[in-house]
């Protein structure tokens, strides 16, 4: 370590030398993440002669576990392997800091939502050198399709005509795809859904390194596993499985050539990254929140956050659900009093919980949906359920939820006893316990006999998903969380035929509006006019939810990360960071 | 002598077959298949899992899948990986070097360590040196591994800087050249240390009375009356005879290195084995998980069967019929 250090330390104060003195780039410039602008700006900057950002410097990207599966793109399975191959590889369209789609190295029209246009910008190119066109889409999207196809992404792709006629060895090509030229590409969907578009898969495959290649046998190629290429900021260098990755600036890039000489992707357990953070060792990592504190306090070191995509529930199971069917079968009786849901949820202190448990690094709402996404309702449009355990009583008492036999401890309507059990899942991390403690804490104050059941993880989501359709669930009442993606339409966890609709919730009302936000006849085809209808059916469904109550939602969480402050021309939005190609090491730093 | 071997090699066929039924429904009765979990509704879809458990033929009978496990794995086929994508042999084989090399890193440490310690206390007992040693032994051995691997990597590598505290090699180093082998040296050697702390402790303190004991029998006595030196009594006459049980432990050591390879490469994440049965447990990677298991049963009986046969070699008295 000492040695690669020092040699670390010499190649960086060579560097130094070589580089002109950096002034002081305004980053608040940068702060309008458009991509659109990205390049102007970086005009205006190199004409602004020397101060513009400092060249070279390597930078050290830490995550917590190391990738497993292949890294590529198109064939990746978890998060880890897009914390490395998002450097290397792009998506053909971006999406702006409200999670609209924006055109990037493609852009495209289309009248009617069924037949889209793209038009990819010319000279962009691929890491070996080769341009980016057209032809590289269709083999990604062939190869999505392909009936050997092992990867998860066969939904991105099942929309095209054609698609499903491919996939079962019927066609030898997608209907659906009409190449015009190397720069321009028709699509044809099935049927007109408004989230056609972000649903479509839109990573490219380089077409000279895989056009050859079988499908079934790209899972295990290392030029898949880990030798990927794209046509990103940075190219794959040097790795070993699990340890690393080094990342070499690629100086054709289409954006610019990157600031940064190369950025390293790190594998650096949870236990040592504030003692890494400490020693310098590490420059940014995303961070649990309730470490934020502890690396905000090192010194050189700044929490920088974003809002997330996820949020936590507290969950009723309401129903059960068949499995042969695809339908919830029928319902519980426990919880279907609405009233009592409500108090349950202005019964639960939630501000304080979100400070204690997850450092603040969160913000509570009232709906499924974040409020960083552009469909989330206005909060005004939303009753707050604030803390107010002297509503929750008066609502239990109006529901018929009385202590009657004077044990403390209210009784249901019937005069039977009634007790809650909360269910969260156990990994091992005390906190988790506490933090159910603490509502249950809240329910007891209001006189419901509430009690914490702490079940192993595994465990804990295998009868999340099953039902059996008995007097009483095995979790009545249970703790989770989802995050959602660009695309708005949350009907995979809450329309009633969903296997992910946990809460077994079923309400025509929610279906209908789930379905009319994505029905063209009702939202219309026309761009604006479209997006001011959905986000007034969205609103409308999230009224619902917000007053049926089938799950007390507690917080959205941000996105917490800690970066070294020698780290400049960084941004990052509720999409993400902005393009790595910006980011630059102060040439005084790179010491 | 080769009866004997060839008696207890095939008296560990049944005992396989056994250890592999207990490991099949341990790895089965696991809560959770590697497909659940927590689910990202963004990047999957509900008919791409259930599709992926069909392929693993994890929806067939428990009997049926026992069978078609046992016989692709007698025949060498460890099946496939679900986390990894990839050949469960392949990972292993990828693997098995880092944890080999810790091995054998923290065995010659411990030897070399145990014995120099282990000798000077034998010779000199009940001196301040020796109470030194004793002290700093059972220091060792009531330190769990897991609290001195993490006390090291906050001094070593956090406060002084000098040894890394994460992977198996320095980033982007050649394989093969010289400094990527320094780099490799110095990623094992602290790991290596706090691996082989516990057996260190007990190998002293085993020699170190082994040495007091014979030196007050009969033939060292007869030995010093010759006018044998003391240093000839102590590192011929005497080693020679200690030695003999911890030569024994040797079986015994290969089946600890690896379960404790287990901790200590989960801390300083070193990819080996153990971190990758760790993954494996976590993620119900059942395939992963089964085979290193299996290896590590078959390991221990090889390590019984090796010290066994140790004795008989370094000891004539003991005669294995």
């Amino acid at each position: 370590m000492k040695k690669s250090w020092l040699w670390l330390a010499s190649m960086l104060l060579v560097l130094a030398l070589f580089l002109a003195a950096c002034g002081d780039s305004d980053e608040e410039e940068q702060e309008q993440d458009d991509t659109e602008d990205t390049e102007q700006q970086d005009d205006t900057e190199e004409t602004e002669g020397d101060s513009g950002p400092a060249q070279g410097g390597t930078f050290t990207y830490a995550i917590a576990s190391g990738p497993t599966g292949p890294l590529d793109v198109n064939f990746y399975g978890s998060s880890s392997e897009a914390e490395v191959n998002q450097f290397v590889q792009e998506s053909l369209i971006d999406y702006d800091e409200n999670l609209e789609p924006i055109p990037y190295i493609a852009d495209w029209e289309s009248e009617d939502n069924i037949n889209y246009t793209f038009t990819f910008q010319e000279g962009v190119k691929w890491h070996n050198g080769d341009e980016l066109t057209v032809h590289d889409w269709v083999l990604a999207l062939e190869t999505l399709a392909h009936p050997d196809y092992t990867g998860p992404r066969w939904t991105n792709v099942a929309d095209i005509v054609g698609a499903v006629e491919y996939r079962d060895g019927e066609a030898d090509s997608i209907s659906g795809i009409n190449v015009i030229s190397d720069y321009e590409i028709e699509i044809e969907f099935v049927e007109a859904k408004v989230n056609n578009l972000v649903n479509l898969w839109t990573y490219p495959m380089n077409t000279t390194v895989y056009g050859d290649m079988e499908v079934a046998d790209m899972e295990e190629d290392a030029l898949i596993r880990n030798e990927i290429i794209g046509t990103g900021p940075f190219t794959m260098k040097n790795y070993r499985e699990g340890e690393y990755y080094e990342l070499e600036k690629f100086e054709d890039y289409w954006q610019g050539e990157p600031n940064l000489d190369g950025l390293v992707v790190q594998v650096v357990p949870n236990d040592s990254v504030i003692g890494a953070l400490e020693s310098g060792q590490v420059d940014f990592v995303s961070i649990a929140p309730r470490l934020a504190e502890q690396a905000g306090e090192v010194e050189g070191v700044s929490v920088v956050t974003a809002p997330g995509l996820s949020y936590y529930y507290v969950g009723f199971r309401l129903g059960y659900y068949d499995h042969e069917e695809n339908v919830i079968a029928g319902q519980y009786d426990k919880f279907q009093n609405k009233l009592l849901r409500q108090a349950m949820w202005y019964a639960l202190d939630r501000e304080p919980w979100v400070e204690e448990f997850f450092g603040g690094y969160g913000e509570v709402i009232n709906a499924p949906v974040p409020p960083a996404h552009w469909i989330a309702a206005d909060p005004a449009d939303l009753n707050p359920y604030e803390y107010d355990p002297e509503r929750a009583m008066e609502l239990l008492d109006e529901a018929g939820y009385i202590d009657v036999n004077d044990d403390g401890w209210r009784e249901d309507p019937d005069g039977n006893e009634f007790t809650i059990e909360f269910s969260h899942y156990d990994t091992g991390d005390p906190a988790f316990e506490t933090r159910a403690q603490a509502f249950v804490q809240n329910w007891q104050d209001v006189g419901l006999n509430a009690t914490v059941n702490m079940v192993e993880v595994g465990l804990y989501y295998d009868t999340l998903e099953e039902s059996d359709p008995t007097d009483a669930p095995d979790f009545e009442l249970f703790f989770g969380g989802w995050s959602t993606g660009v695309d708005p339409d949350p009907s995979g966890l809450w329309t009633s035929d969903a296997l992910w609709n946990y809460p077994r919730f079923l309400n025509e009302e929610s279906d209908q509006l789930l379905a009319d936000a994505l029905n063209v006849d009702i939202v219309g085809t026309d761009e604006d006019e479209q997006k001011a209808n959905r986000q007034q059916i969205y609103t409308e469904w999230q009224q619902l939810i917000n007053d049926e109550a089938p799950m007390l939602i507690i917080t959205a969480l941000d996105a917490v990360y800690a970066k070294q402050d020698r780290i400049k021309g960084f941004t990052i939005d509720v999409n993400g960071w902005n393009n790595p190609s910006e980011w630059y090491i102060e040439a005084e730093d790179q010491e | 002598m080769i009866k004997y071997i060839l008696r207890r090699l095939l008296g560990m066929i049944p005992m396989l077959l056994l250890i592999s039924i207990v490991v099949f429904s341990l790895a089965l009765a696991m809560p959770g298949d590697p497909f659940g979990g927590e689910i990202d509704p963004t990047n999957t879809d509900p008919e791409y899992i259930e599709r992926m458990r069909e392929e693993a033929g994890l929806n067939d009978p428990i009997p049926e899948q026992y069978v078609r496990w046992i016989t692709n794995f007698v025949q060498g086929d460890f099946g496939k990986s679900v986390k990894y994508r990839y050949d469960v042999k392949d990972l292993i084989l990828d693997r098995l070097p880092n944890t080999v090399f810790l091995g054998i890193m923290s065995l010659i440490i411990t030897y070399i360590v145990a014995f120099s310690m282990g000798m000077y206390a034998g010779r000199k007992p009940y001196t301040k040196m020796d109470h030194l040693i004793g002290g700093f032994n059972y220091f060792g051995l009531a330190v769990p591994s897991y609290i001195a691997g993490i006390v090291a990597i906050y001094f070593f590598s956090f406060k002084l800087g000098w040894i890394p505290y994460t992977g198996s090699v320095g980033v982007g180093l050649e394989p093969g050249t010289l400094e990527y082998w320094i780099s490799r040296f110095h990623h094992v050697l602290v790991p290596a240390i706090i691996l082989g702390l516990m057996s260190t402790a007990s190998y002293t303190q085993f020699l170190r009375n082994d040495i007091i004991e014979n030196s007050r029998k009969d033939f060292v006595r007869t030995a010093r009356a010759k006018g044998t030196s003391e240093s000839k009594i102590y590192n011929s006459h005497i080693l020679r005879n200690s030695i003999i049980p911890l030569v024994t432990f040797l079986g015994f050591d290969l089946v600890n290195l690896i379960s404790g390879a287990v901790i200590t490469e989960a801390i300083f994440n070193y990819p080996g084995l153990g971190t990758l049965l760790l993954d494996s447990v976590q993620s119900r990677d059942y395939a992963v998980v089964m085979t290193i298991v299996m290896f590590s049963s078959l390991l221990v009986l090889v390590g019984n069967l090796l010290a066994d046969i140790l004795y008989g070699i370094v000891d004539p008295r003991i005669r294995l019929e």
